[in-house]
């Protein structure tokens, strides 16, 4: 027992030496997760996007309707940026991108109102933006609903009802939207949160094929196979445990500026953080290790381990809901550990659900370390036969 | 300058060799953006969230609450799963993922409405996804506005209004909803673009790196260009590498822009020339700036190891997710060293919104800029690694001489 501890320790001493040996390991450990991490968490810090760019079309030039324009220049989601002549050049500046979208106040606008008409009042927004066009839509469609309640104010007034009357019956059916077990619906809170552990799954894949990869690809796998007592356990345990502790502490890191500084509400205790991150790793590591064993040629594995890291984004089903997507690929998102990451986030820590409701989640990441067993003899005979390496000829070197 | 047009295309046939016979080179840009495209459209085939499970907590228990009931049934985004008595049920379901949203009607609903007061109907969304929360929104919001306009109709009727009176009054004026580009908010159409554009500029980048630090591993001194030719010119060098790269991606641009969009029926408002003037200076500056960085790597996994991450970012600082006008002027600036950002940007307003060359002009203009700013750092960084391979080389013959 003391020699397997020490000789882990002895592996994982040559494992630090190496990492910090190479500029590359600097970069792809520290640097780069850091970096993305202040980039996401400064890119949206905003929350929700407010004052996007529109424009009105005022066609009628009424008293009516520049009163509307300035109700419409009040709404917080829009900011008018412009105010236009004709709808052509309204167009004009949507497709230059100076503004998300804009409202067209129609002629006769105020005639047709007084002449119980029902003018149109047409809304037009670049819906090829994802969070702006649904933003704009829903401000939109709230601006054209306040416009014509007012109206319809005036006009039961002018019909002689009470205030008190009037406004029960504007509108008989209230709807309050609530978010379940959270209370802010930002996108802080929505992506920053997803987006962080899946860039940090591409660099702990990335980092565990290398790691592993390149001993066999400089031929040093036997030296490290011999410092580790012949076990391939001891040697992937004692290489792979430095990072284990790196990337457990950059989760900590992007925790930190989660639940601190973005102040993402917090309702479960510290401990299911700390657990489901250090699972996280753990089942990476475990794929990573998979994808080497599986291909032992260093750069097979990487494209591998690199299509899959990729793909986490689509498939986890954080951008699009995994239950509207066609059958193989609901059965391909239990795949991603950043999938059951993210569902442990979601009722552990954002809402604090009872912790059963998450019991198959954690069972899910732990299937993910059993992964490795798979490939072990055959990472361990790649190591000492060193059978999978390219022969590099130097091409240039008979010239001279 | 007959030698150099010579050996600029004995360099660029070269450089088909060294890509094709290279398998993780083709996987990287055939395989790639082949696969990738189809892969996406699939997964996101159905493009839009539709009859999502909800559950209704009836506290009315009326046949005006059955009836809301049966209204939200109806619309196309939500099915309602079956009603509870409590919310405590309700959350219950919830909790176990069963339903994704939850609509409270009022104990007092159908008196309120008898008696001309507000009734307060509550949603509860799912917080997992903003798709969700929208669909939700959306099929409640519907329903609740067409019943309360069919109360205050009736209401008004009764007080002696004809129904085109009473009409006219409930909606004095009728909003007119239209969207620009992807009318169903179809979740494709957002992603395909962007992931188009991306795909071109980072398997462009990856390959170039890829060849690049496979080269150095090759050349017995670790040099990028090989000490054995001492015709490769700066000039030539770049041209040549240029010419083979952009003639491979000229034909993945007929597949991924051609071809991609009108299997799955994306929209394709952009004319052949329209895209031609976007996406050639998209392809010269990805180029370029691919063979300025790969001087940086140093061995052939390093572009996987320090480029690919650079993949998720980028899609963010594209403007498509979280909107340009949002951005801090920091982030505004380092989004234009990227050709992806302006590309994708002037790709969907071609496609989805028919712009033209002249409505992307400060698109365009910037990529044009992109293109000559790194064309000239590749050839500077050409010209440092030519000359320290003639020195190389030179210091190699000087030993092998004094040995002799």
């Amino acid at each position: 027992m003391k020699s397997l501890i020490k000789s882990i320790w002895a592996v994982a001493k040559r494992e630090i030496d190496r990492m910090s040996s190479g500029t590359l390991y600097i970069l792809a450990v520290l640097i780069f997760p850091v970096l993305t991490t202040l980039f996401f968490c400064s890119l949206m810090k905003e929350g929700v996007p407010a004052k996007m760019p529109i424009a009105i079309v005022d066609l009628d030039q009424t008293s009516t309707s520049r009163k509307m324009a300035r109700n419409i220049d009040a709404t917080p989601a829009s900011d008018v940026v412009m105010s236009l002549q004709t709808e052509k050049e309204a167009m004009s500046e949507l497709r230059k991108g100076s503004i998300y979208g804009y409202i067209v106040l129609p002629q006769n606008l105020q005639a047709d109102i007084m002449a119980n008409r029902q003018p149109v009042v047409s809304y037009y927004y670049h819906n090829g933006l994802f969070i702006a066009g649904g933003l704009l839509r829903n401000d939109f469609a709230l601006i054209t609903h306040t416009l014509s309640a007012g109206i319809n104010i005036q006009k039961r007034e002018a019909m002689g009802q009470s205030e008190q009357e009037i406004m029960a019956q504007v509108q008989p059916i209230q709807l309050n939207m609530h978010l379940l077990f959270n209370p802010r619906a930002n996108y802080t809170v929505y992506v920053t949160t997803i987006i962080l552990p899946i860039m940090m799954q591409i660099f702990i894949l990335m980092m565990t094929v290398y790691s592993i990869g390149i001993e066999i690809k400089e031929r040093t796998s036997r030296e490290w196979l011999k410092l580790s007592d012949k076990s391939i356990v001891v040697a992937l345990t004692g290489k792979l445990l430095p990072y284990t502790i790196i990337f457990l502490i950059l989760m900590m890191f992007q925790n930190f500026m989660l639940y601190k500084v973005m102040a993402v509400p917090m309702n479960g205790g510290v401990g299911w953080i700390i657990l489901s991150s250090f699972l996280f790793v753990l089942s990476y590591q475990a794929i990573g290790i998979f994808c080497i064993g599986l291909l032992p040629m260093m750069r097979h594995a990487l494209v591998l381990a690199a299509f899959y890291a990729i793909l986490a984004l689509s498939l986890c089903g954080f951008s699009f809901p995994t239950e509207s997507m066609s059958p193989i690929f609901q059965i391909w998102s239990y795949g991603f550990p950043v999938r059951h990451y993210m569902h442990i986030f979601q009722s552990q820590i954002l809402a604090g659900f009872e912790p059963i409701y998450s019991a198959r989640s954690i069972i899910y990441l732990l299937l993910f370390l059993l992964l490795p067993l798979i490939v072990l003899n055959r990472l361990k005979s790649a190591l000492i036969y060193q059978n999978f390496i390219e022969d590099i000829h130097k091409t240039d070197i008979q010239a001279i | 300058m007959k030698e150099g047009f010579m050996n600029t295309l004995k360099i660029w046939l070269r450089e088909y060799q060294v890509v094709l016979t290279d398998v993780g080179v083709v996987i990287i840009i055939i395989a790639a953006p082949v696969v990738y495209p189809i892969l996406y459209s699939l997964v996101y085939y159905p493009e839009i969230v539709s009859d999502m499970p909800v559950t209704v907590v009836d506290l009315s228990q009326t046949s005006e609450s059955r009836n809301f009931m049966r209204q939200l049934d109806a619309t196309q985004e939500l099915k309602v799963e079956g009603s509870c008595i409590s919310m405590e049920d309700a959350v219950q379901q919830f909790k176990q993922r069963k339903i994704r949203g939850i609509i409270v009607i009022p104990e007092s609903f159908s008196e309120d409405i008898a008696n001309n007061r507000q009734t307060n109907i509550s949603a509860y969304a799912d917080m997992e996804f903003f798709l969700y929360y929208k669909t939700l929104m959306m099929g409640a919001n519907f329903v609740s506005l067409e019943e309360g306009k069919q109360i205050q109709i009736n209401n008004l009727m009764q007080k002696g209004l004809d129904l085109n009176q009473a009409g006219a009054v409930v909606d004095p004026i009728l909003p007119d909803d239209n969207s620009i580009a992807n009318a169903v908010g179809g979740f494709a159409t957002y992603a395909i673009p962007v992931a188009l554009m991306l795909i071109i500029q980072q398997t462009l980048i990856l390959a170039i790196g890829i060849a690049a630090g496979t080269a150095r591993e090759r050349h017995a001194l670790g040099t990028l260009v090989p000490m054995d030719k001492d015709k490769m010119g700066t000039f030539r060098m770049v041209f040549g590498k240029s010419a083979a790269y952009f003639t491979i991606y000229a034909l993945l641009c007929v597949y991924l822009i051609g071809i991609v969009p009108k299997i799955f029926g994306y929209c394709r408002m952009g004319s052949f020339g329209e895209l031609a003037a976007l996406m050639t200076p998209f392809l010269l500056s990805c180029i370029f700036l691919g063979l300025t960085l790969s001087v940086l790597f140093k061995t052939r996994e390093s572009p996987m190891m320090l480029f690919l991450f650079t993949s998720f970012p980028l899609f963010f600082l594209s403007g498509i997710i979280w909107p340009l006008s949002n951005f801090s002027p920091f982030w505004l600036m380092f989004r234009e060293l990227f050709p992806s950002s302006n590309a994708i940007f002037g790709f969907i307003k071609m496609e989805t919104l028919g712009a033209t060359v002249f409505e992307c002009k400060k698109e365009i203009m910037a990529m044009w800029i992109q293109t000559g700013v790194y064309f000239v750092t590749a050839c500077i960084v050409y010209e440092v690694q030519v000359r320290l391979s003639k020195r190389k080389r030179a210091e190699l013959a000087s030993t092998v001489a004094q040995t002799e």
